[in-house]
C-alpha cells in the first residue's frame, strides 16, 4: 500500500458510516450504496497520488460519492417511485457541482442532526432481525466501521471470501426482504436498539474474550466495537442503553493490560494489577454512565446500565478486598429479574461466593449444574472449581478444574485452568478429615444408588470405629485394617470381600492406594452351616426368591439363624434390643417382658453359636441402641402409637419388626413357620432351650 | 493504537480569536464523542528543567530563553492507524493556524 492509499483507507473508517448512511438514504439500498461509495474511493486513489491529498478528504469522499448517487438514481429513472426522490436529488446535484472542482467544498451537505439519524437508520438496517447473527456483525463491522472483508475475516479468524459472501448475502436478503431505510416503530426504544446493542456487545466481546484461537483477546475488535458504541450514542443520544453499554465496554477495555499475563494467560479480576487499569477509559466509562443515569428511567435500569453499575463497582475499588460485593450481588440479582440467563445467575453466583461465603455461591451454582445451555460452558465447572477450593475441597476443585480446561476453546485459557488444577496438591489430604472424605466420596454423582447405599454401610462403620475428625492423611492401613477385623471378622468371605472393596475404591478415590494393604481378599469359603440350612432343599420350590431387598434377606437370615440356635421363643428373639447383645459372649440379656417370669426355666440369656455370630455384625452396621429386627419402613401414624420408644431405632426410625410381618415372610419364602424353624434347628443343640421347650 | 500529539508555538502565530475557540471547541468535542481524543491540554510557559548529570540532578525553574521550542499543548489521542493521526493532526493544523506539531506513537499499557 502507497501512502496515499493508507491516507484514503484511514479516512474512509473514519467516514464511511457517515457516507454510507447518507447514499442509503439517497438510493434506499445499503448494497448499492456501498457500492457507490467504493466508486468514490477509486476516484479517490486515481486523482489524489496526482493532484495531492484535498485539504477536506471526508468531504470531498462524500461529494464525489454523492454525485455517483445522483448519476445513479438518474439511471433508474425508469423507477416510478424515485422521480419525487429525484426532483429532490437533482436540486441537490446542482448545489454540489457549484462546489465540486473549487478550491472549498460543500461541507454542509447535510444538517448534522439529520447525518447522525442516517447512522442510526444504518444501524437498524445492518443489524436487523432478518439477517442470521454472523451476517448482521460482518454487515455492521463493513458499513459503519468500515472494515473491509479480509480485515473482517482477520479479526474472526477465517477467509476473507467467507466473509464477502456473508456481506453479500445479507445485502442480497435486505433488498429482497425491502428492508425500510428508518428507525423501526415500537413502543419500547429500549427494545427497539436491542438488537443494534447486541450485536456491538457481540463484536466487542468477541475482541474481549476470544472464543476461539490462541490469543485471549483480539483488541482491535474490541476497539471497534467501542467505536461502533460511541457511533450509536451520538445518534441515539436519550437512549440510556446506549450509554450503558458504552460504559461497560470502556470498563472492561479499561482492564485490557491487566487482564493478561507476561505469557498470555488470563489474570483474573481480583487478581489484577489495578495499577494497570487504563484511568483514561475508567473516566470515559464513568463519565457515559453519568449520562445514562442522566437520560434514563430511575428506579428502572436496564440490562447494560446494570452490567455497567456492576464494572463500575470494581473500577471504584482500589483494591480487590474493597470490592462492594453485596452491593455487586445486588445488582446481578436486579439483572437477573431481568434477563435469568444461566450465564447472568452464573455471575450472580461469584458475587454471592464473595458477599455471603463460598458454601451460598456454590449452591447457588448448583441450581445451574443440568441448566443445557451450561452444558459445555467451561465457566461453570471453572466457578465451581473456584468456591470449591475456597471451601477447602480440593479434590473437587481439582477435577471441577480439569473439566473446565477440557471444555474451553481458547488455547491461552486452557493452559490456565491446567495450571490450577496442577496446582492443588493430589490427594489435597492435609487439611481433609476422615468423615469429610466419606461424605465427599459417597456424594459422588458417578455412583449408582445401591453401590452408594453399599459404600456407606462399609464407611459408616468403620468411621464409627476410627472417629471422624482423624485428618485423612494421617490415616494409615493398619488403621483400617484392624477396624476392619473388628468389625468384620467373622463374616463370609463374600461380604468380607464386599467391605473390602468398598475401602478399595475409597482407597483409590482418596488417591490412598494402599489404604486397603492389610485386608487380604477371602477365597469363598463352603460354609459348614450356610445361614438357609434349616430350610430342607425340597421345601423351597427352585427359583424361590429371598424375601425383600438384599437388607430383608439378611434380616431374614439372621433372624433364622438365631431362632435355630438359640432355641428361644419367636417372641423373645423379635424382643433383642442392641444393647443387650453381648457378642463377644455370642448371648444376650432377654428383653421380654414375660422372661421375667419364666426366668427360673428359660434363663435370663438367649445365646447362639457362629453362624449368629457371624451375619449380627452386619446386620447391627454401626447401630447401637434399639430393636435388633427392623421393620422395613418407619411405622405409620396408626402403628406409631402402639410402640413405645424402645420399639424405635434412634437412629432409623424404623420399628421393631413384628411377629405377624415375620412369620409372613418366613411362610412365603420358605413355606415354613418360624416356630418349626425354631424347633428343627433347637433340637439336642441348645443346651440353653433344652428339649422341654415349649412348642 | 495510541498517538501524543505535542504543538509548539510559532512567533508569528496568529493571537487566539473567536473564530478559533468556537473551531477549536468544535473539533475537540467531535473527538471526545468518537472516543478518539484520551487526553489533552494547554501547557505553561516554562516550567520546571532537570537535567541530570552523573550523580546530580539540577533543577532550573523557568521561563528560559529559548521559549519557540516550548511545548504549549498536547493531545493523547486513539487511532487505528498512522494516517488517521496524520488526518487528525491536518485538521488540528488547520484550525490554529502557523506552527508545527510533532506526532509520536505511544508505547506500551
Amino acid at each position: 500500500m502507497t501512502d496515499v492509499h493508507r491516507t484514503v483507507d484511514a479516512i474512509w473508517k473514519m467516514e464511511s458510516a457517515r457516507i454510507v448512511a447518507a447514499l442509503t438514504r439517497m438510493v434506499r439500498d445499503v448494497g448499492v450504496a456501498e457500492e457507490l461509495a467504493q466508486d468514490a474511493l477509486v476516484a479517490a486513489l486515481e486523482q489524489w497520488p496526482e493532484s495531492g491529498v484535498p485539504d477536506n478528504p471526508g468531504a470531498w469522499l462524500t461529494t464525489v460519492a454523492k454525485r455517483r448517487a445522483v448519476d445513479h438514481i438518474r439511471r433508474d429513472r425508469r423507477s416510478a417511485e424515485h422521480d419525487e426522490l429525484l426532483a429532490h436529488d437533482l436540486a441537490e446535484r446542482r448545489r454540489l457541482e457549484d462546489g465540486v472542482g473549487g478550491p472549498e467544498y460543500d461541507l454542509g451537505a447535510a444538517e448534522p442532526a439529520s447525518e447522525q439519524e442516517d447512522v442510526l437508520r444504518l444501524m437498524f438496517v445492518s443489524c436487523h432481525s432478518v439477517l442470521p447473527t454472523e451476517a448482521r456483525v460482518a454487515l455492521t463491522l463493513r458499513l459503519l466501521g468500515g472494515l473491509t472483508a479480509s480485515e473482517i475475516a482477520r479479526a474472526f479468524l477465517t477467509v476473507e471470501p467467507l466473509i464477502a459472501r456473508r456481506i453479500a448475502t445479507a445485502k442480497r436478503t435486505l433488498a429482497e426482504e425491502r428492508v425500510p431505510f428508518e428507525l423501526p416503530d415500537g413502543a419500547d426504544p429500549a427494545e427497539r436498539l436491542s438488537s443494534v446493542l447486541e450485536v456491538v456487545y457481540l463484536i466487542f466481546n468477541e475482541g474481549y474474550s476470544a472464543t476461539s484461537g490462541d490469543d485471549l483477546m483480539r483488541p482491535g475488535l474490541c476497539l471497534e466495537a467501542l467505536r461502533l458504541g460511541r457511533l450509536l450514542a451520538e445518534s441515539a443520544p436519550d437512549e440510556a442503553e446506549v450509554h450503558g453499554l458504552v460504559a461497560l465496554m470502556e470498563i472492561q477495555a479499561s482492564r485490557t493490560a491487566a487482564r493478561t499475563g507476561p505469557a498470555g494467560e488470563p489474570v483474573p479480576l481480583h487478581t489484577q494489577n489495578r495499577g494497570r487499569w487504563d484511568r483514561l477509559l475508567i473516566r470515559r466509562g464513568f463519565a457515559a454512565m453519568l449520562r445514562a443515569r442522566a437520560v434514563g428511567t430511575p428506579g428502572r435500569p436496564g440490562p447494560y446500565v446494570l452490567q455497567a453499575a456492576i464494572a463500575v463497582c470494581h473500577a471504584q475499588a482500589r483494591t480487590a478486598e474493597e470490592t462492594d460485593w453485596v452491593r455487586i450481588a445486588g445488582l446481578y440479582a436486579a439483572l437477573a429479574r431481568l434477563l435469568p440467563t444461566a450465564v447472568v445467575r452464573l455471575n450472580q453466583a461469584v458475587a454471592v461466593g464473595m458477599a455471603d461465603g463460598p458454601a451460598a455461591g456454590l449452591a447457588l451454582v448448583d441450581t445451574l449444574t443440568w441448566d443445557p445451555t451450561l452444558r459445555d460452558y467451561h465457566l461453570l465447572p471453572g466457578v465451581r472449581g473456584d468456591l470449591l477450593l475456597r471451601l477447602g475441597r480440593g479434590e473437587e476443585a481439582r477435577r471441577e478444574f480439569e473439566r473446565a480446561a477440557l471444555l474451553t476453546g481458547n488455547a491461552a485459557e486452557r493452559a490456565y485452568l491446567t495450571r490450577r488444577a496442577e496446582a492443588i496438591p493430589v490427594g489435597d489430604a492435609s487439611t481433609r478429615t476422615f468423615g469429610e472424605a466419606i461424605d465427599a466420596f459417597l456424594a459422588q454423582d458417578r455412583l449408582a444408588p445401591a453401590t452408594a447405599r453399599s459404600y456407606g454401610q462399609t464407611l459408616w462403620r468403620l468411621r464409627l470405629s476410627l472417629g471422624v475428625g482423624m485428618p485423612l492423611a494421617s490415616l494409615t492401613a493398619d488403621q483400617i485394617a484392624g477396624a476392619f477385623r473388628g468389625s468384620w471378622g467373622g463374616v463370609a468371605a463374600a461380604t468380607w470381600n464386599r467391605h473390602r472393596a468398598a475401602v478399595r475404591a475409597f482407597g483409590a478415590w482418596t488417591h490412598t492406594p494402599g489404604l486397603d494393604a492389610g485386608i487380604p481378599q477371602r477365597m469363598p469359603e463352603r460354609r459348614s452351616a450356610p445361614a438357609p440350612a434349616p430350610i430342607p432343599p425340597a421345601t423351597v420350590p427352585p427359583g424361590t426368591a429371598w424375601p425383600g431387598d438384599v437388607e430383608a434377606a439378611l434380616r431374614e437370615r439372621t433372624l433364622w439363624t438365631l431362632l435355630r440356635e438359640s432355641g428361644a421363643t419367636v417372641a423373645a428373639v423379635l424382643a433383642l434390643n442392641v444393647q443387650d447383645l453381648d457378642l463377644p459372649e455370642r448371648r444376650a440379656r432377654r428383653a421380654d417382658r414375660r422372661s421375667d417370669r419364666r426366668s427360673d426355666r428359660r434363663g435370663t440369656w438367649i445365646t447362639w453359636r457362629s453362624g449368629t455370630a457371624a451375619l449380627l455384625p452386619e446386620l447391627l452396621n454401626g447401630r447401637t441402641r434399639g430393636p435388633v429386627f427392623l421393620a422395613d419402613r418407619r411405622p405409620g401414624p396408626a402403628r406409631a402409637g402402639t410402640l413405645g420408644a424402645e420399639d424405635i431405632c434412634p437412629q432409623t426410625g424404623r420399628g421393631r419388626l413384628s411377629y405377624e410381618r415375620a412369620e409372613f415372610l418366613c411362610k412365603s419364602a420358605t413355606g415354613h413357620s418360624l416356630r418349626r424353624l425354631r424347633d428343627r434347628g433347637g433340637e439336642g443343640t441348645n443346651p440353653a432351650a433344652g428339649p422341654t421347650s415349649p412348642r | 493504537m495510541r498517538y501524543l500529539m505535542t504543538s509548539r508555538a510559532s512567533e508569528n502565530a496568529k493571537a487566539p480569536d473567536e473564530k478559533l475557540f468556537a473551531e477549536m471547541g468544535a473539533f475537540i468535542e467531535e473527538l471526545s464523542a468518537a472516543g478518539v481524543l484520551l487526553a489533552t491540554g494547554g501547557l505553561e510557559p516554562g516550567g520546571v528543567r532537570l537535567v541530570s548529570e552523573g550523580d546530580d540532578v539540577t533543577v532550573t525553574d523557568g521561563p528560559f530563553a529559548e521559549s519557540k521550542e516550548a511545548v504549549v499543548g498536547f493531545a493523547l489521542v486513539e487511532v487505528r492507524s498512522k494516517e488517521e493521526a496524520v488526518e487528525l493532526g491536518r485538521r488540528f493544523r488547520r484550525i490554529v493556524g502557523d506552527g508545527e506539531s510533532m506526532l509520536q506513537q505511544v508505547f506500551g499499557p
